[in-house]
């Protein structure tokens, strides 16, 4: 599986309007969705530093808490209010990463990324959950259900902790889905491979 | 944590709070420049230890002052303090995971009003900064930014209606601010809200708003609670920006004309080679050069 893209989180919980901290291998990153497009940043205000995701999305765009300085999807500032008559010069941008979503989860990729993985069609978003270890050894775990198939995708938020995202294809009992996911977060704290 | 190194920051007075704050007999212990230090109040005045050893101290504006160093000058003059019907005020100090510099800056700052002081300071319906004047006072070793103008839905305390207010800015020393701003109540005056920032290591400080007001009408309470208020909004902004420390290397932030006073303070602070809560820069410029 090409290691150019990382899963941060699932679709779900990044609904329309909502700003999210997510922090990747130590570095801080906003996601965001407008207009039903997810953006991830760096959770950096070009313009004072401010965390943009304090900010708050209006319009499809995103504006920082601090001065309200307005992003637009493309992560080109396109307003400065305490300036309400100046075009923005076009070098002002908030700092963009690739982004795409599939199987039910947000993906921020390296510059340059190729392709996604292959991941199953239709999936449901179940659970991330956090586990106190430094990796899994292979993204996209598969785990058989009665009725469907868990997959466990994950991202390292910092050495010693990673965040599980877990989703199932077809059609299986949410509770005993997550239940399995506690079951491999224990094996992994306890380092005992799933 | 220990005590900077750090010469220009070492020379210069720290607040640790207001006199009237420290209770008589008990050490209370704090932290200034990276350093443990003990303030001690007792009938006959204040001492302060740190780094082992008695450090000088003033009682100026009924503050307790301290340095480390040797400073250049004395503390500065506030004629405002001599005027017999201005109130006293004294806020508490508010612990904030930032550093000082970066209160400062945000103290400086009128296009924050409208985001951080939604309706009280500011208004978005009316978020421009119209330009204002920038200057160093040389003779005195400040930077001043003067005919700032902003229109204010509920200014302070006494006000019972939107106005254009306007501000003065007196950056004193790379730690302690003050602003003139007029009152709802004497358009003719100027009340003075102060800042003095005791920076407890780089990236955490206390902040001490001390304030000599005209409001014949408000109570003590409703004042500093009006303050207090416009304060924590202000530790929100200032514990989530990034990074924590004041970056002074060009183009790690992006200043406009409404950042001008920022811009002078970044420069003024340069010139001090002043490095003490400052980012550490990666493009090879020393301090001060
Ligand atoms: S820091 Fe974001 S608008 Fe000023
Ligand atoms: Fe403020």
């Amino acid at each position: 599986m090409s290691s150019d893209w990382t899963p941060i989180a699932l679709s779900r919980d990044v609904p329309d309007g909502v700003t999210r901290a997510v922090c990747l291998e130590g570095s801080e990153l906003v996601i965001w969705r407008g207009a039903g497009e997810a953006h991830v940043w760096e959770d950096r205000c070009p313009h004072r530093g401010m965390r943009l995701s304090l900010g708050f999305v209006r319009d499809g765009a995103l504006n920082c808490l601090y001065h309200g300085w307005q992003y637009g999807a493309s992560s080109s500032c396109v307003r400065i209010p305490a300036h309400p008559d100046l075009t923005v010069p076009p070098t002002i941008k908030a700092n963009a990463y690739p982004t795409c979503e599939a199987g039910g989860l947000i993906w921020v990729g390296k510059e340059g990324a190729g392709a996604l993985p292959a991941l199953p069609a239709t999936t449901t978003p179940v659970l991330s959950l956090a586990v106190a270890t430094d990796g899994i050894e292979a993204q996209g775990l598969m785990r058989d259900l009665d009725g469907g198939r868990l997959h466990v995708f994950w991202h390292r938020v910092r050495p010693g902790k990673v965040m599980l995202h877990g989703v199932i294809e077809g059609s299986a009992d949410v509770s005993r889905v997550a239940a399995l996911m506690r079951q491999i977060r224990t094996q992994y704290e306890e380092g005992v491979a799933a | 944590m220990s005590l900077t190194t750090d010469q220009a920051a070492l020379d210069q007075w720290y607040v640790l709070g207001a006199v009237s704050h420290f209770p008589f007999g008990t050490p209370v212990e704090t932290g200034l420049l990276g350093e443990p230090v003990t303030v001690t109040r007792r009938d006959d005045g204040v001492t302060v230890i740190g780094a082992g050893r008695s450090l000088p101290v003033r009682t100026t504006y009924n503050h307790v002052w301290t340095s480390f160093g040797t400073p250049a000058r004395d503390i500065f003059a506030l004629p405002e303090a001599t005027e017999p019907d201005r109130r006293w005020l004294y806020c508490g100090g508010v612990r904030v995971a930032a550093s000082g510099l970066r209160l400062i800056e945000n103290f400086l700052d009128l296009a924050h009003f409208p985001y951080v002081h939604t309706d009280i300071l500011g208004s978005e319906e009316k978020p421009e900064v119209a330009k204002y004047e920038v200057e160093q006072r040389r003779d005195v070793d400040e930077i001043w930014a003067t005919k700032c103008e902003f229109f204010q839905p509920k200014a302070a305390a006494a006000s019972d209606g939107g106005q254009i207010s306007q501000y003065m800015y007196r950056v004193v020393s790379p730690f302690n601010v003050m602003l003139y701003k007029t009152p709802p109540t004497a358009p003719n005056r100027w009340d003075v809200i102060a800042l003095f920032v005791q920076p407890v290591d780089e990236t955490h400080s206390i902040a001490h708003p001390f304030m000599l007001v005209i409001d014949p009408t408000s109570t003590d309470a409703e004042i500093i609670a009006f303050q207090q208020m416009i304060f924590l909004q202000d530790k929100i902004v200032l514990e989530n920006q990034r990074p924590a420390l004041l970056p002074l290397q060009p183009g790690r932030e992006t200043p406009t004309r409404a950042d001008l006073s920022s811009v002078l303070y970044r420069r003024w602070l340069k010139e001090k080679a002043l490095t003490f809560g400052t980012e550490p820069r990666t493009d090879g410029v020393a301090a001060g050069a």
